[in-house]
C-alpha cells in the first residue's frame, strides 16, 4: 500500500516537473537584463491626446502607432494607413491588414480611429485639441476604412494625424491613458514609478526610462554602468570626455532641430533690416559651433533643414559671414549712434547662458553691446509668448510640415493665433506662403531675417559598449529603442541559430 | 501653549496668503502651459473657467482655503494625480533623507567640535578649523558628484543616484550631513570654548570629577542651546527639499517636487508644496522649544 501511494506521489511529481518544463517552453523568451535609459526630462503625459513636451512625444511614438508617419526627408508616409484625397475637403485612409493588436489584445479597427480623434477634438484641456478643428466629421466606412471631412480644404491634413491611436473600449470607459498608456506600438507599457519600464512586445526585453536631471550625473552613471545609454542633452567637454572612454561608445549625426536668434519687428531700432542685418553678421555661429558645440552640428539658414523636402529646389543659402566691419558698417548707414545695447533673454540652461556670453563678446567688436537677461524658463517662456523681448535665443524642435512658415511668420499668426511672437508682418511672403512657394518662400525669409538662424545641433548617443542596434536621429526620436539589443543577446541568439 | 498655536495660525495663513498672492503675480499662466499658443480664445475662456482661474483672486482663495480645510489639496494641473498622493509619495523621502543627513552631520560635528575646543590653539585644532571651513564652504552641486566618483565610479560602494537601491540614500545624505557637520563643528566648538571658561566648570573640576564628566555632563550640555538652535534650522531646511541635493541624486523629494511644479506654472501643486514646508518649518521650531526646555529647565514657554 505505502509503495503504491510512494509510486503514485513520484509519478505525480515527475508530471508536474514535465508540466512545468512543457509551459516554460512554451513562453516567450525570458526578459533580458533591463536596458536603462537616462534622459534629462522625463515624459509628463502619455496620453498622445495631451503630450506636448518632446519626452513624451517620443516615448508615445514606441507604445502607440499613428496612422501616419514621416520619411527622411519629412514627407508624410503611411504609416498605419494609405490614404488618398476624394476632393479638397475630404480624405479617405485605408488601415493596413497587418497591423498590431492592441497591447490588451483587441483588434485594431476603424472605429478606434474615430473615436480616438472624436474625443481629442473634444477634449477642452489639451494642446493639440485646436491643430484639429478644421475637421467636420469622421466616418467609419468599413472595419478598415474611415473618411475624414474638413471644413476648409488642407493640403497638409495627411500630416498632421501622427496622434496614436487609442482602443476605443478604453476611451469609453475613460481609461487613464496618462499614466497607463495602452496602444498597439512595439513597446508596451509595464510601469511607472521612479523611473517608466517599458517591455518590447516581440521579446519582452524591459526598458527604463529614468529621469537623471545632471548632466555629469547622467555621464557618471553610464561609466558605472547603471544606465546603458544616454541621447542628448549634454555639455560638448562631456561628450568628448566620453569618446576618450574604452567602455563607451558615441555616436553622432546630423541634427535637425533649427536654433534661433528672435527679433522683435515691434522695436524701432529691429524693424530696420540694416540693424537685423548687422546682428547677422556680428555672430561668429562657426566658431561657436567648432569650439562648444557637439560634432555634426551644422550652420542653418531655415527652420527646416537642407534635407527637407521643401528645399529640394531651394538655392544653396551662403551663411551670412562674421564681419563686424562691414556689420558697424551697417549700423552706421542705419543711422545707429553706436553702441547699440540690446537686451537678449535666454533661460537658465548652461549651455544657453554660455552662447549668449560668447555672441556678447562677438557682438562687441561691431559696436553691438549685448545685455544677458536669463530667467527660469516659466518666465522666459511667458515674455517671449507676450512679446516682452528685443532678441532671445529659442530652438525649433521636431518640426517636419513646412506649415511652421505660416504660423511662425505668417501676418495672420501673432499670439495667441499661431507662433509668430516677433510680430513680422510682410505681404510679399505671406503670398508665397499662401501659394505654398516654399524655395522662394524660403529665399524671402533668408534675405529680411526676421530672425537670425544659427545652427541646426548634432544629435548624439552614447552607449555601454555592450549595447548595439541604437543609433542617434536627427529630430532626436527614439525609435532605435525598438531594435536595440545586448551584445551578449545577439551572441546568445547566434549561438542558437548555429546550433 | 495657546500663544504657539496662535503663532502656528499665523504663520501657516500668513505663508498660504503669501504663496497664493506670489504665484499668481509672477509671468506665466497654467491655461497656455495646458493648451499651447494656438488654441482658441474660447478653448482658452473654458478651461479657465474649469479651473476657476476666471474669478477674482480673493475668491480663488476662499474657495482654496475651504477646500483645504476639508483635506483636499485638489489636482495637479498637468498629471491629473491628486496631489495627496504625490505629497504621500515625496515628503516621506524627503524626510527620511533629512533625518539621516541630521544623524550624519551630529554624529560627526559634534564630537569634531568638542574635540577642537580642547585642543584649541594646538595644530589639531587648525586642522579641524581648516577641514570644516572648507566642507561647510563646498557647494552641493560640487561636493555631490565628487562623492559620485569616489564612492560609486571608483570603488564601486554605492549606486550614483536614484532611489532603487537601499543604499541610494548614503551617498546624498553625506553630501548634506558633511555640509552640516561642518557648521556643527564649528558652532560646538565656539560654544563649549565660552562655557569651559565658566565657573561652574572650575568647581566642577574641583569637586574632583572626572574630566570626561565635566565635558559631557556639564559643559556640553550648557554649550547646547546654540547647537540646538543651529540643529533646528537646519533641519527647518531639510525638510523644506534641498533642492539641488534631490536633483543632482535623483532623490524625489517634495524640493523637487516644488521647483518642478513652479517651472510648470501648476500652482495646487506649488501650493500644497510650500503649505507642507511652513508646516514642516513651524513643527521643527516647536520641536526646538521643547529642546530647549530639556536642555536648559531656565528656558519656560512663552517666556
Amino acid at each position: 500500500m505505502l509503495k503504491s501511494i510512494k509510486s503514485s506521489r513520484f509519478k505525480i511529481s515527475v508530471f508536474i516537473t514535465l508540466l512545468a518544463l512543457f509551459l516554460a517552453a512554451c513562453q516567450k523568451p525570458a526578459p533580458y537584463a533591463e536596458i536603462n535609459f537616462a534622459m534629462a526630462q522625463a515624459p509628463l503625459n502619455l496620453d498622445p491626446r495631451y503630450a506636448t513636451d518632446a519626452a513624451s512625444a517620443r516615448v508615445n511614438r514606441l507604445i502607440y502607432q499613428s496612422l501616419v508617419d514621416f520619411d527622411a526627408n519629412a514627407k508624410p508616409i503611411p504609416s498605419l494607413a494609405t490614404w488618398v484625397q476624394v476632393n479638397p475637403t475630404q480624405y479617405r485612409f485605408v488601415l493596413n491588414h497587418q497591423r498590431a493588436k492592441f497591447h490588451h489584445k483587441k483588434r485594431l479597427t476603424a472605429q478606434d480611429v474615430k473615436v480616438t480623434y472624436d474625443s481629442l477634438v473634444r477634449l477642452k484641456d489639451s494642446a493639440q485639441a485646436a491643430e484639429f478643428a478644421n475637421i467636420q466629421s469622421i466616418q467609419v466606412l468599413d472595419d478598415e476604412t474611415i473618411l475624414f471631412e474638413l471644413n476648409q480644404p488642407d493640403r497638409n491634413f495627411p500630416a498632421k494625424l501622427i496622434i496614436g491611436i487609442l482602443p476605443q473600449d478604453l476611451i469609453i470607459k475613460k481609461h487613464d491613458f496618462s499614466h497607463h498608456p495602452i496602444g498597439n506600438g512595439a513597446l508596451k507599457f509595464v510601469s511607472w514609478q521612479n523611473k517608466l519600464t517599458l517591455s518590447r512586445v516581440n521579446d519582452n526585453q524591459k526598458i527604463s526610462l529614468v529621469e537623471v536631471k545632471d548632466p555629469t550625473v547622467r555621464v557618471l552613471k553610464l561609466l558605472r554602468g547603471e544606465v546603458d545609454l544616454l541621447q542628448g542633452d549634454l555639455p560638448p567637454e562631456l561628450v568628448k570626455y566620453l569618446q576618450t572612454k574604452p567602455e563607451v561608445e558615441v555616436n553622432t549625426v546630423k541634427g535637425a532641430n533649427f536654433s534661433y536668434m528672435g527679433l522683435n519687428m515691434q522695436d524701432p531700432l529691429l524693424e530696420n533690416i540694416k540693424v537685423r542685418q548687422a546682428i547677422a553678421h556680428a555672430i561668429d555661429s562657426n566658431a561657436i559651433i567648432q569650439q562648444v558645440m557637439v560634432p555634426n552640428t551644422r550652420i542653418a539658414g531655415v527652420i527646416l533643414p537642407p534635407e527637407h523636402y521643401t528645399n529640394a529646389l531651394s538655392p544653396t543659402m551662403q551663411p551670412y559671414a562674421y564681419n563686424p566691419v562691414l556689420s558697424k558698417q551697417l549700423l552706421t548707414e542705419a543711422g545707429i549712434q553706436l553702441p547699440l545695447k540690446l537686451v537678449y533673454k535666454t533661460s537658465t540652461d548652461a549651455q544657453r547662458v554660455r552662447f549668449a556670453t560668447i555672441m556678447q563678446a562677438q557682438m562687441q567688436p561691431a559696436g553691438i553691446q549685448l545685455e544677458i537677461k536669463s530667467l527660469d524658463w516659466g518666465t522666459f517662456f511667458e515674455d517671449v509668448k507676450q512679446g516682452n523681448f528685443q532678441l532671445f535665443g529659442l530652438t525649433w524642435v521636431g518640426i517636419k510640415t513646412p506649415e511652421i512658415y505660416v504660423k511662425a511668420l505668417g501676418s495672420q499668426s501673432f499670439p495667441p493665433n499661431g507662433f509668430n511672437r516677433g510680430h513680422y508682418t510682410d505681404a510679399e511672403l505671406d503670398a508665397l506662403l499662401a501659394n505654398e512657394n516654399w524655395p522662394a518662400a524660403t529665399q524671402r525669409i533668408y534675405q529680411q531675417l526676421p530672425y537670425i538662424p544659427l545652427w541646426y545641433e548634432g544629435q548624439f548617443a552614447a552607449t555601454r559598449k555592450d549595447i548595439k542596434n541604437y543609433a542617434p536621429k536627427p529630430d532626436g526620436n527614439w525609435d532605435d529603442l525598438i531594435t536595440i539589443t545586448r551584445q551578449s543577446l545577439q551572441t546568445q541568439q547566434q549561438k542558437a541559430q548555429l546550433q | 501653549m495657546i500663544k504657539h498655536f496662535v503663532d502656528f495660525v499665523t504663520v501657516v495663513f500668513g505663508v498660504l496668503l503669501l504663496t497664493f498672492l506670489l504665484i499668481h503675480l509672477v509671468p506665466g499662466d497654467p491655461v497656455e502651459v495646458m493648451l499651447g499658443e494656438s488654441a482658441s480664445v474660447t478653448d482658452r475662456t473654458a478651461l479657465r473657467t474649469d479651473l476657476g482661474l476666471d474669478q477674482p483672486l480673493a475668491q480663488q482663495f476662499g474657495s482654496y482655503l475651504t477646500k483645504l480645510s476639508q483635506g483636499d489639496l485638489g489636482y495637479s494641473i498637468h498629471t491629473k494625480t491628486p496631489i495627496i498622493e504625490l505629497i504621500k509619495t515625496r515628503y516621506p523621502a524627503t524626510l527620511k533623507l533629512a533625518v539621516l543627513s541630521l544623524f550624519i552631520g551630529l554624529a560627526i560635528g559634534i564630537p569634531l567640535g568638542v574635540f577642537a575646543a580642547l585642543k584649541a590653539n594646538h595644530w589639531q585644532d587648525f586642522v579641524v578649523t581648516i577641514v570644516s571651513v572648507r566642507l561647510s564652504a563646498m557647494p552641493v552641486f560640487w561636493l555631490g558628484p565628487l562623492l559620485m566618483l569616489l564612492f560609486a565610479v571608483w570603488l564601486g560602494w554605492f549606486p550614483v543616484s536614484g532611489m532603487d537601491d537601499s543604499t541610494s540614500i548614503v551617498l546624498p545624505a553625506l553630501t548634506l550631513g558633511l555640509g552640516l557637520s561642518a557648521i556643527l563643528t564649528r558652532m560646538t566648538r565656539t560654544s563649549l570654548l565660552e562655557v569651559l571658561n565658566d565657573d561652574f566648570i572650575r568647581t566642577a573640576r574641583a569637586k574632583g570629577l572626572n574630566e570626561n564628566t565635566v565635558i559631557i555632563r556639564h559643559a556640553l550640555r550648557a554649550a547646547l542651546l546654540p547647537i540646538i538652535t543651529i540643529v533646528g534650522l537646519q533641519m527647518g531646511s531639510l525638510l523644506a527639499g534641498t533642492v539641488i541635493t534631490e536633483t543632482i541624486f535623483s532623490w524625489d523629494g517634495i524640493g523637487r517636487l516644488l521647483v518642478e511644479s513652479i517651472e510648470k506654472r501648476d500652482y495646487p501643486v506649488t501650493q500644497a508644496c510650500v503649505l507642507v514646508v511652513a508646516l514642516s518649518y513651524v513643527a521643527v521650531n516647536l520641536f526646538t522649544d521643547v529642546l530647549y526646555r530639556l536642555a536648559d529647565p531656565r528656558v519656560k514657554f512663552g517666556a
